[in-house]
């Protein structure tokens, strides 16, 4: 049933976590920008050279049957990440935008990675999202975490308008009614007074039960900023996200979006509902994507319509692109490198639609498969037939 | 209403209706030849206006003070560059994912235009602003009541026109527009008969390109203003005008740009208290059209072999 | 209301009466009677753009009838959706192989298997262990079904089919078409792009499979007059989407007209 125990690789797997986080430390803990770039590139080349010696191929092997080792080291790294920086709100601000990304990705993943249904209007779900949590925490009185699976709940009902002509479309023609779409909702939410209009509106920050998560928190005289509330939260949201994006992968459901997506003819001749389907992926993901920006304007506080252009859903796209069309984990690398990156070098933040733009176009011409191509479909991780 | 003011609103929806009508023709013509489509040229569109306003500015600079060669040395200079241009993404990144998902070439061209605008606005100095756009045509102006006929606006519409019916003779009356029609209606029977195909899809990538350089510069003679988003909006528009008059279909995409015009404009009339939403509107009939008719007014030939 | 064996006077399992079907000003079918007999090998033969894959379109689903009727297993099919069609008991293989090359062998032939398979979302996310048992279900059975076309393959069901020969293909593309078990197998020209001993291997392939399942109908495109001879009981020509000829294969091979459609001048 499982694979069999191997300590050796154990203590090897463990050994390269902790090398990844400490170099993770490091990156976020460096200041001068001449050192961002060294470790940038001795990150790159250690990568590349550890590809070169089957290091990368045996640890993805020997953690790919080992599922719950994998995410247990992602979360425990993420952990210690935050309490290192306990008091350094722009390094977790960081670390919490990476996370809500993530999630919003992994609905993206649903749509596009598996199901082959465009959007190019991701930063326009994400931005329901934010809105609906503006409007709900300022005017009503409903409970904050329920507010969360109300952006959720906004974005999808919304896109269900979207539904019936992405249906009836495909490929290019559906995507261009994405990119209306998006443009449509900037430019809606640029004019339209009631939701504040160019200047945007403000946020009020997560409160559970008394639980403010926007003050900064004192542990034992140690001053903790708010952030790490965000991140804690935003962990379990994502572990649950994660949980459920991948359930939908090993099952029947995530074979038929393959399948869908792969040949619609094929697979309607074996019974597959195209619609049913489409429609499964498209929802569920602007689900996810809608309560990721819900969480994401309570952290930020504030919102405004520049933060939902076409550039931003593009982003969003880029991210499932290079990180590896529906590979969960190619998204969290994707993430990391377009979020965290152009933040900390600022010599390319003003250039960075540029960068990944090319980055982009480099990858489709000579890697199309993304940076960790998805593998094949495993049921149940380390499954043997018998 | 008086007809003064209908008269200036009918000259702005031809005016509209002609850059988009441009822009289409583009669109079909590479849908044509190769099946797919190109994301990038609205975003070719911009870099083509602004690369006739460098143009105008460098002339203006070494003392060519004379609008009309500005204007004709700006021209020249944005559509050959432009051409190139289309060539060149053609050959490096259109071709070589011939084989490729076509989802690939959509995203590809996608990217690609995001690099062009962004180049603009990082490039070009004050690239981030609109730029002003010189008047290089004649501004004399007959009023009619409350309609002010202006010779530049005239003279941009004449020319658009006139590109419109060069196109025409282009596609129908040359021995290029034949080996176009070829390779759009069978490609590999046009190769057997000894016809270029790689040449072929470069030089409808030129032409194409090309137009989309005029229609910019057009567009800045006409609103004395560029800025590097432009080709965003254009390039929907004239995309989903090419998609209404079925793509591959050139009189099809450029009544598409004039209906797509034509609806703005009686939008704008019928609602003036919207006009703020004039672009949601646009964008809210791209949706309803496509969900309406998926494939364009005049359908697109899909022959899919089972 | 199943059909016997015996065709003399029998109800067949599939009937088209009146078959038609045009493209634009194309005639594809042309008032098409055609019928096939349970438990039998029916070879659809004919030249190119006779209309044979049309036929099968039109009877999956694929493609509207433009006139006529399709009555299969006592059911009228006519103008049903493919995944009606499907649910109905026929299932199809593609002239051009139509498996997905990015996925495995197995997760090609459970998407063959859908009908058989629990598609709820709460059974697949949160049931995993009733899911467990249906996925180990499945999986024996598909390496069953795949042992009798090639064992060796059968070792390899999480590979992708991508990696696979051609003749491979074709046979996982069979599996994927029969793991519902179908009353009825329509094979488009199973023997495109392979050699003369790989067809022959995988005709052994078919009749086996005939034996195993009891009950199954085929009806096989092919061009392969060897082929035909061997496996058919009986044959339908089609020319210009009419049928010009039928019955066993010695006979219509001396069918005057059929020569004619083969050799003569089109």
């Amino acid at each position: 049933m499982t694979a069999p125990q191997d300590p050796r690789s154990l203590a090897w797997t463990i050994g390269a976590a902790i090398v990844v986080v400490l170099y993770v430390i490091l990156l976020l803990g460096v200041e001068s920008q001449l050192e961002i770039a060294g470790l940038l590139a001795a990150g790159i080349a250690a990568v590349a050279v550890a590809a070169r010696f089957g290091v990368v191929a045996r640890l993805g092997r020997f953690l790919g049957e080992r599922d719950g080792l994998l995410n247990a080291l992602v979360v425990a790294g993420t952990l210690a990440v935050t309490a290192f920086f306990h008091g350094d709100a722009f390094v977790l601000l960081l670390v919490a935008t990476v996370i809500i990304y993530f999630i919003a990705c992994l609905g993206l993943n649903l749509q596009f990675g598996y199901s082959g249904v465009l959007n190019f209007a991701g930063a326009a779900f994400f931005g329901i999202g934010c809105y609906t949590a503006a409007v709900m925490t300022v005017h009503t009185a409903v409970p904050h975490l329920l507010i969360l699976f109300a952006g959720g709940a906004m974005a999808a009902a919304i896109g269900s308008i979207l539904i019936l002509p992405v249906l009836r479309t495909y490929s290019h023609y559906s995507a261009v009614i994405t990119i209306a779409f998006g443009l449509l909702f900037k430019i809606f939410l640029e004019v339209n007074d009631a939701l504040g209009g160019p200047q945007g509106l403000r946020v009020k920050g997560m409160n559970v039960l008394g639980w403010k998560f926007n003050s900064n928190i004192d542990i034992g005289g140690i001053e903790v900023s708010f952030y790490v509330n965000y991140i804690v939260l935003g962990l379990v949201l994502l572990a649950l996200a994660f949980t459920f994006v991948r359930r939908v992968e090993r099952s029947w459901i995530g074979l038929n979006l393959d399948a869908v997506r792969l040949d619609e003819t094929a697979a309607a001749c074996f019974g597959l509902n195209i619609t049913r389907w489409k429609i499964t992926a498209f929802t569920l993901g602007n689900f996810l994507i809608g309560l990721a920006g819900a969480l994401f304007a309570m952290m930020l506080g504030f919102i405004a319509p520049t933060n939902f252009t076409f550039g931003d859903s593009l982003i969003l796209v880029s991210i499932v692109l290079l990180g590896g069309i529906g590979n969960p984990w190619g998204l969290v690398v994707a993430t990391a490198i377009l979020i965290v990156v152009p933040e900390k070098l600022q010599a390319i933040q003003e250039y960075r639609f540029l960068l990944f733009a090319a980055m982009v176009i480099l990858i489709l011409l000579f890697r199309p498969e993304g940076l960790l191509p998805r593998s094949l479909r495993t049921y149940f991780p380390g499954w043997r037939a018998k | 209403m008086d007809v003064g003011l209908l008269g200036q609103y009918v000259m702005n929806g031809l005016m509209l209706g002609m850059m988009y009508a441009l822009v289409a023709v583009g669109f079909t013509l590479f849908f044509g030849v190769m099946d797919i489509i190109n994301f990038a040229h609205g975003d070719v569109l911009t870099v083509g206006a602004f690369a006739a306003l460098a143009t105008i500015l460098g002339l203006a600079g070494i003392g060519v003070d004379s609008p009309w060669i500005q204007l004709a040395g700006a021209t020249l200079v944005a559509v050959t560059t432009m051409a190139a241009l289309g060539a060149v993404i053609a050959r490096t990144l259109v071709l070589p994912l011939k084989g490729a998902p076509p989802l690939n070439t959509l995203l590809i061209t996608l990217m690609l235009g995001t690099a062009l605008h962004e180049g603009v606005r990082l490039f070009y100095p004050q690239g981030a602003n609109p730029q002003r756009f010189p008047s290089l045509l004649p501004t004399d102006a007959y009023s009619f009541g409350h309609f002010t006929l202006r010779i530049d606006s005239l003279l941009v519409l004449t020319t658009g026109l006139l590109l419109i019916v060069g196109i025409h003779l282009l596609i129908n009356r040359t021995k290029l527009g034949l080996a176009i029609r070829a390779v759009a209606q069978d490609e590999d029977t046009a190769k057997t008969m000894g016809i270029n195909y790689t040449l072929i899809v470069l030089a409808t990538f030129a032409i194409g390109s090309g137009l989309a350089a005029f229609a910019g510069v057009l567009h800045g003679l006409y609103y004395s203003e560029v800025n590097f988003a432009m080709g965003l909006l254009l390039g929907v528009i004239g995309f989903s005008a090419a998609i209404v008059g079925g793509l591959g279909n050139i009189y099809g995409a450029i009544l598409g740009g004039f209906l797509f015009s034509a609806l703005q404009t009686i939008g704008v009339l019928a609602m003036p208290f919207a006009s703020a939403y004039k672009d949601v509107f646009a964008f809210a009939v791209v949706i309803l059209i496509m969900a309406w008719r998926p494939t364009g007014l005049i359908s697109e030939k899909i022959s899919q072999r089972v | 209301m199943s059909a016997t064996s015996n065709n003399n006077g029998a109800t067949p399992l599939l009937a088209a009466t009146g078959l038609s079907k045009l493209f634009g000003g194309v005639v594809a079918l042309d008032k098409l009677d055609l019928q096939v007999f349970a438990n039998q090998i029916l070879g659809l033969i004919g030249p190119n753009g006779s209309g044979k894959t049309t036929f099968f379109n039109v009877t999956t689903g694929i493609y509207p009838v433009s006139a006529g009727r399709v009555v299969f297993d006592g059911q009228d099919i006519t103008n049903l959706s493919t995944q009606a069609v499907y649910r109905a008991g026929i299932s199809r293989t593609f002239q051009r192989s139509r498996l997905s090359l990015a996925l495995s062998i197995f997760d090609n032939i459970m998407i063959g298997n859908h009908k058989r398979l629990n598609q709820g979302l709460w059974f697949n996310l949160a049931r995993r262990d009733a899911f467990r048992r249906q996925f180990e279900e499945s999986f024996e059975e598909a390496r069953e079904l795949v042992q009798v076309f090639d064992a060796p393959l059968a070792d390899r069901m999480f590979e992708a089919i991508g990696g696979f020969p051609m003749i491979d293909r074709r046979r996982i593309e069979i599996c994927r078409a029969l793991v519902s078990r179908p009353k009825l197998l329509l094979l488009d020209e199973p023997s495109a792009g392979m050699t003369q001993e790989e067809t022959t291997e995988l005709m052994d392939d078919i009749l086996e499979v005939k034996d195993r399942f009891q009950g199954l109908t085929i009806v096989i495109i092919e061009h392969e007059m060897g082929v035909i001879e061997r496996i058919t009981e009986r044959c339908v020509v089609l020319n210009f989407g009419q049928k010009i000829s039928e019955g066993a294969y010695q006979e219509i091979a001396r069918d005057r007209l059929v020569q004619e459609a083969y050799l003569g001048i089109e």
